[in-house]
């Protein structure tokens, strides 16, 4: 008899989820992850979108170590002298049902793995599981070291690079057009002073995104998440144009961070966390096989993330990825079949779910994103132009028409139509 | 030798302290306790003795909140783990740790070799060995680099300033080691996994005949500050100069502060 009914193989969002899941319903697992604590490796921009956690803990919120509940929407163009913001700020952005909340993964990955221990899962930390055990080709265990660990199945939430997914043959190596790197800084401020700096009562959060200069052109932006007493900000930045430039990374921060738009709000801020790290972004072109016998493939392993230059979303896949994982592994286990013919009801759970339809919704945003270069350059100049010669008064009037059709001819109406098309189809 | 029992603090872990930049307090705020790390290697030297004497090991530890420790301390080894959980022993000097540990070995019986390092990573007072020593009327022998059994003694090597001692101790005995004496390894799943199914036993200084007031720190800690580093943040290479530029403004500079 195996040591448990399944192993899961990191305790990320999507790993402490299915853990949890299985153990809730009755099954033993055990959670190996390589962190000193779980999160201490894990990263993410700062925004969790609560719906996929809403339905497996219902007002999570409230008890789980969340930042803020994001209230304010923002979206920047920057160009080296203009800032043009979208500001949207409502009430509606708190309902439960869809909320997001700002979460610093430090916190938040170990409140997770607690709730999947309180469940009864065993969490072990730090443990690497270095290699899959098959029994008759089929996955039958970890092992850890110089520990043979066996289980009925094996969930596989060891994140993008999933190196055990990889050697499983489950998952091809990541193409650089395949993923994006993103950095990011946690500056330390007084709670008081980031309500004042983003307009925000006590607990209401804040999440603005930045297009055009913070990128230099290449396919990518900023971010800033408020967090309770400290800010998140960085640069998620495609690897494909990154590699081909000569910039560095931290030196696009670093302008990022001293552009005029960022520097007023950040001013103060005391460094406290620095980190770096892939974020798949193939969408469905990446898709891996994603369950064979006697193994599942879960999360940022899996590539469930959509980033739609607007929003980033990882986690609520991630999570959703796990719910439905578990419950695969539960009818596996109740059929006593952990064959991939049983598993692969997996795949059909995340077809239904709005985790391979959001896929499919969107899979052309990673092509329209990742080579629409105009999205980077023309764009952000092309809203500068427009919007600074609106608010611009020299003399006579003209119709905004007039000051418009000039901006917008050299850049190119023929292109605009076309991008506007295919960025209506895609993201 | 019948029982070996290790002692361990359970501190908070240095590497998170933020220094408060204008009064230089410290702020452990955001410090997570663990088993100081030379205490680690206490643990692994008793494993060490256990295997190779057959005789039974045992873990304990005396402050405030030190339950949390008991699976820590468990997947490194030992049979079984004594945890005083107080906070009275929140703000314990040396002396009134050393009673407490004291007390908690008398009451566990038959140990009769008794592991302490030389130094927590917070107050490094190296005292609680020799204290020890006294209080239960053992051999004391600090600085111990090497530890062997043989037969019913135990040869051990003392690292001093010019040069190494060997020491031959039959019968009741305190080491005190240093860090070079092995590494500690990091538990595997397995151990960490057996280290639920072991005995750990939570006990309040009632349980050891002591009471709060008999643990009063003698000393009283009147603050820390951070050392203050002062940097003089001279910019050589503003705007990118050349190297050699800059290497000739280097050396110029540490010529004028008397440096070079
Ligand atoms: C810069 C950036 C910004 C982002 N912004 C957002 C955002 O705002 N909102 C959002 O929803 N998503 C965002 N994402 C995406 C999101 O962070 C990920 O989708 C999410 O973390 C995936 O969770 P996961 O549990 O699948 O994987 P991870 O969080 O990567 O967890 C994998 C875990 O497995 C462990 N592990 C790996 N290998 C092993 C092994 N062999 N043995 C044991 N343990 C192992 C790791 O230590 C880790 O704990 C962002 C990502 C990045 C990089």
């Amino acid at each position: 008899m195996a040591d448990y009914d399944a192993i899961v193989v990191g305790a990320g969002v999507s790993g402490s989820t299915a853990a949890l899941c299985m153990a809730k319903a009755g099954m033993s697992v055990l959670v190996v992850e390589r962190g000193d604590r779980p999160g201490v490796k894990n990263m993410t921009g700062g925004r969790l979108y609560g719906h996929s956690l809403e339905t497996i803990l219902p007002g999570f919120a409230a008890q789980a170590p969340i930042e803020r509940t994001v209230i304010r929407e923002k979206i920047s163009m920057l160009t080296g002298e203009s800032c043009c913001t979208l500001d949207v700020s409502s009430a509606r952005f708190a309902n439960p049902a869809s909320a997001s909340y700002t979460v610093l993964r430090a916190e938040f990955d170990p409140w997770l793995a607690g709730k999947a221990e309180e469940a009864g899962c065993d969490v072990v930390c730090p443990a690497s599981a270095d290699e899959l055990l098959y029994d008759n080709g089929k996955v039958a265990g970890v092992r850890a070291g110089e520990d043979e660990l066996t289980a009925d199945v094996v969930l596989l939430a060891d994140g993008v690079n999933s190196p055990l997914g990889r050697k499983a043959g489950l998952k091809k190596e990541l193409a650089p057009d395949m993923v994006a790197v993103g950095v990011k800084e946690v500056l330390e401020l007084p709670g008081g002073v980031i309500n004042d700096r983003f307009n925000l009562e006590p607990g209401e959060g804040a999440a603005h995104l930045f297009a055009g200069e913070p990128s230099q052109g290449m396919v990518g932006g900023g971010f800033v998440y408020t967090n309770k007493e400290s800010l998140s900000v960085g640069l998620v930045m495609s690897m494909h144009t990154l590699t081909a430039s000569r910039s560095r990374l931290p030196d696009l921060l670093q302008a990022f961070r001293d552009s005029k738009a960022l520097k007023p709000l950040l001013s103060g801020g005391k460094l406290v966390e620095y980190s770096a790290h892939l974020v798949p972004e193939g969408g469905l072109r990446m898709l891996p096989t994603l369950a064979a016998d006697g193994v599942l493939l879960l999360g940022d392993a899996a590539g469930f993330c959509l980033n739609l230059g607007y929003t980033v979303r990882g986690m609520d896949y991630a999570i959703a990825s796990g719910m439905l994982a578990a419950e695969t592994a539960l009818e596996a286990k109740n059929k006593g079949d952990f064959s991939a013919a049983t598993l692969a009801g997996y795949t059909t759970r995340l077809e239904q779910s709005f985790v391979l339809r959001d896929l499919h919704t969107h899979q052309r945003a990673p092509d329209f994103i990742g080579h629409t270069s105009r999205l980077y350059q023309e764009y952000p100049q092309l809203a500068e132009d427009l919007l600074t010669g609106l608010f611009t008064v020299n003399g006579p009037s003209t119709l905004f028409i007039k000051k418009a059709l000039p901006v917008l001819s050299k850049a190119g109406l023929f292109n605009l139509l076309k991008d506007a098309f295919r960025g209506a189809r895609s993201i | 030798m019948k029982k070996i029992a290790v002692c361990y603090k359970w501190v908070l872990s240095d590497a998170d302290i933020r220094i408060n930049e204008r009064t230089r307090e410290l702020d452990m705020e955001k410090c997570k306790p663990q088993i100081n790390e030379y205490d680690r290697m206490g643990l692994e030297t008793g494993v060490r003795l256990k295997e190779a004497s057959g005789c039974e090991l045992v873990a304990l530890t005396c402050g405030a909140a030190t339950e949390a420790s008991a699976k820590d301390a468990l997947s490194r080894g030992p049979d079984a783990v004594y945890c005083l959980d107080d906070p009275v022993m929140a703000v314990a000097d040396a002396t009134a740790t050393s009673k407490v540990l004291a007390a908690m070995i008398r009451s566990i019986s038959d140990v009769d070799v008794v592991i302490c390092s030389e130094g927590s990573s917070d107050q490094y007072a190296q005292q609680v060995g020799p204290r020890l020593a006294a209080l239960l009327g053992f051999t004391s022998v600090s600085y111990v680099s090497k530890a062997e059994v043989q037969g019913d003694a135990l040869l051990l090597e003392r690292k001093l300033e010019q040069g190494t001692e060997c020491v031959k101790v039959i019968g009741p005995v305190v080491v005190s080691i240093v860090p070079d004496i092995c590494e500690a390894p990091i538990p595997s799943v397995k151990q960490i996994l057996a280290a639920k199914k072991k005995p750990s036993i939570k006990l309040g200084l009632a349980d050891i005949g002591l009471s709060a007031d008999s643990v009063a720190p003698l000393l009283h800690v009147a603050g820390v500050k951070a050392p203050l580093s002062e940097r003089k943040a001279v910019r050589l290479n503003p705007d990118g100069v050349s190297i050699s530029e800059a290497a000739t403004a280097l050396a110029r500079q540490l010529a004028a502060d008397g440096i070079l």
